[in-house]
């Protein structure tokens, strides 16, 4: 179970071009994460979603304000979940759960057996990637990053690349997992239908890397995509980001 | 609705084994050899100072066995192969080593690529008759000019294969690995030496199919020994069987060494991009619902 506590987070690009202005990711962010909860970041592309989780996992470095991932008083262990699998496509899939693990032997190798057949992929540990189809893939990259037991997982809109039907079974795979380990979990997604399914909380993010919007969802884990109550709330969120971009909706509304 | 029945005529057995044979690899491709052979014959009929299989075959066995050509001239199949077997190895390995180090700096530097591609692209086009001479001109009749002929031939072919086996490392694959905190020294091997390895494998075909071709000519023009050698000995004493011998020994260890070692090296360590094993897993994993 990890904390996550972040302060006046701020992230600038250089300039794309030459003579250009810096490209401001993030604004101003300050957010707490506590517990076994599953955390959706939502907002419009560019809003900083992305940025975040990689500042995160230490890929980025922020520009300005702290960010600490802690397990009690040591640094979290952290699984990642990217929006494409990210497999070693020259690795069997056992040897792509293996790579990312402290440890190896026949404890891993079970514990990577375990997370495998909990997304539905038993007897595919000696297969490569590449006979894999992109969804199985992808599977396999959730499966790995449970495997390594982390305190936080981060999850980049991890199926934004698949078609409709696969992302609908891969999110009820994601359910069964959550449910039975309870990580804490940051997930982000442009989906806001997605992220009152999944979540406990929801946090918007706005246009320039700001808070938008801070929502707790009380419903029961797991839920379908079906179920009035997630619709009603899905309906209810919506209209929230409506006020976020009332230009969109004027637009709509001349179109009728 | 009439019915109609169809009688069908039997299989003819011999037919059916002969057409099994032939669709096999080893059936095609013994039938082919043999089709050769005859061919071969026939033509010594019609141009009879081209030698024929029998001929050859029995020059081979001579130079094999180390028997009498006739005179003192006895065979010395076993020393001049050798001596070729060692300059090859050794050019192989003078090309390969810079060829590896070279092909690491242009796929993982910009700036790398930016100065040496093209160079590279331009040896990449000299054919190995080019290098031959040249090491002629520069080291005279010497065991320098055959080795630095295989080396100089076979450099580019290791260092463009290589050099994509570095590229083929994304920065995806490299942050995702820096996310889930791998150590380098399992990124090294699991990431950066298992993508180049079938590359490098690819590279090393055709270097050594190209570096063969050059260390011939090359002996031809400047050996003192050597299979280019000997081939030319026979040729300079009008002895065509002589030639003609040599020249298959020089094909058939080439013909062998890749069917049997190098392709199915390079087919192993490029198995899992291999699409027809992908297909048949897909279908099967479709059938059970994966």
């Amino acid at each position: 179970m990890a904390r996550v506590d972040i302060q006046n987070l701020k992230k600038v690009f250089p300039a794309p071009q030459k003579g250009g202005d810096p490209v401001v990711a993030i604004e101003d962010i300050s957010l707490e994460v506590d517990g076994n909860v599953f955390v959706s970041v939502v907002g419009p592309s560019g809003c900083g979603k992305s940025t975040l989780l990689n500042i995160l996992s230490g890929v980025e470095t922020p520009s300005g304000g702290t960010v600490s991932v802690k397990e009690g008083d040591r640094p979290a262990r952290l699984g990642y979940v990217f929006q494409d699998a990210r497999l070693l496509p020259w690795r069997t899939v056992m040897d792509n759960m293996l790579y990312v693990r402290d440890d190896d032997g026949k404890t891993a190798q079970s514990s990577a057996e375990r997370y495998l057949e909990m997304v539905g992929l038993n007897h595919t540990g000696e297969m490569f990637p590449g006979q894999l189809s992109g969804g199985m893939q992808q599977r396999v990259g959730i499966a790995r990053a449970f495997s390594v037991e982390p305190d936080l997982l981060l999850m980049d809109e991890p199926f934004s690349h698949l078609d409709a039907i696969t992302a609908r079974s891969l999110r009820d795979h994601l359910q069964v997992l959550w449910t039975a380990t309870r990580k804490t979990v940051l997930f982000v997604t442009h989906d806001v239908v997605e992220a009152v399914q999944l979540s406990d909380r929801i946090i918007v993010l706005a246009p320039g890397g700001r808070i938008f919007d801070d929502i707790a969802i009380g419903l029961e884990h797991p839920r379908r995509a079906a179920d009035p109550k997630v619709a009603t709330l899905q309906a209810e969120i919506l209209g929230r980001f409506e006020e976020m971009h009332p230009s969109g909706t004027a637009n709509l509304e001349n179109l009728v | 609705m009439s019915s109609s029945s169809t009688t069908l005529a039997p299989p003819v057995v011999g037919q059916g084994r002969v057409r099994q044979f032939l669709v096999t690899p080893i059936g095609a491709q013994l039938t082919a050899i043999v089709v050769f052979i005859i061919l071969w014959q026939l033509v010594t009929v019609i141009a009879p100072r081209v030698p024929g299989p029998v001929s050859v075959a029995q020059f081979l066995w001579v130079e094999l066995s180390g028997g009498s050509h006739g005179g003192v001239v006895r065979g010395q199949f076993w020393q001049h192969f050798a001596h070729t077997l060692r300059h090859f190895s050794l050019g192989l390995l003078i090309g390969f080593v810079p060829g590896l180090l070279v092909g690491v700096l242009i796929g993982s530097s910009r700036i790398a690529q930016a100065l040496l591609n093209d160079t590279v692209l331009v040896l990449l086009t000299l054919p190995a008759f080019v290098w031959a001479f040249l090491t002629t001109m520069w080291f005279g009749i010497s065991w320098q000019a055959p080795v630095l002929t295989v080396a100089f031939a076979s450099f580019p072919f290791v260092t463009i294969n290589v050099a994509q086996g570095v590229r083929s490392i994304t920065p995806e694959l490299k942050n995702m690995s820096r996310a889930f905190d791998v150590p380098r020294s399992r990124q090294f091997r699991h990431l950066t030496i298992a993508a180049v390895t079938g590359y490098i494998f690819a590279g090393l075909r055709f270097a050594i199919i190209i570096g063969w071709n050059g260390i011939l000519l090359s002996e031809w023009f400047s050996g003192q020994a050597g299979v280019g050698f000997r081939t030319r000995y026979w040729f300079d004493a009008n002895r065509y069987r002589g030639f003609v011998g040599w020249v298959i020994v020089f094909i058939v260890f080439i013909v062998v060494l890749d069917r049997l070692i190098l392709n199915r090296l390079q087919t192993r360590a490029f198995r899992w991009r291999d699409p027809n094993a992908a297909d048949a897993e897909q279908v099967k994993l479709e059938q059970v619902g994966g």
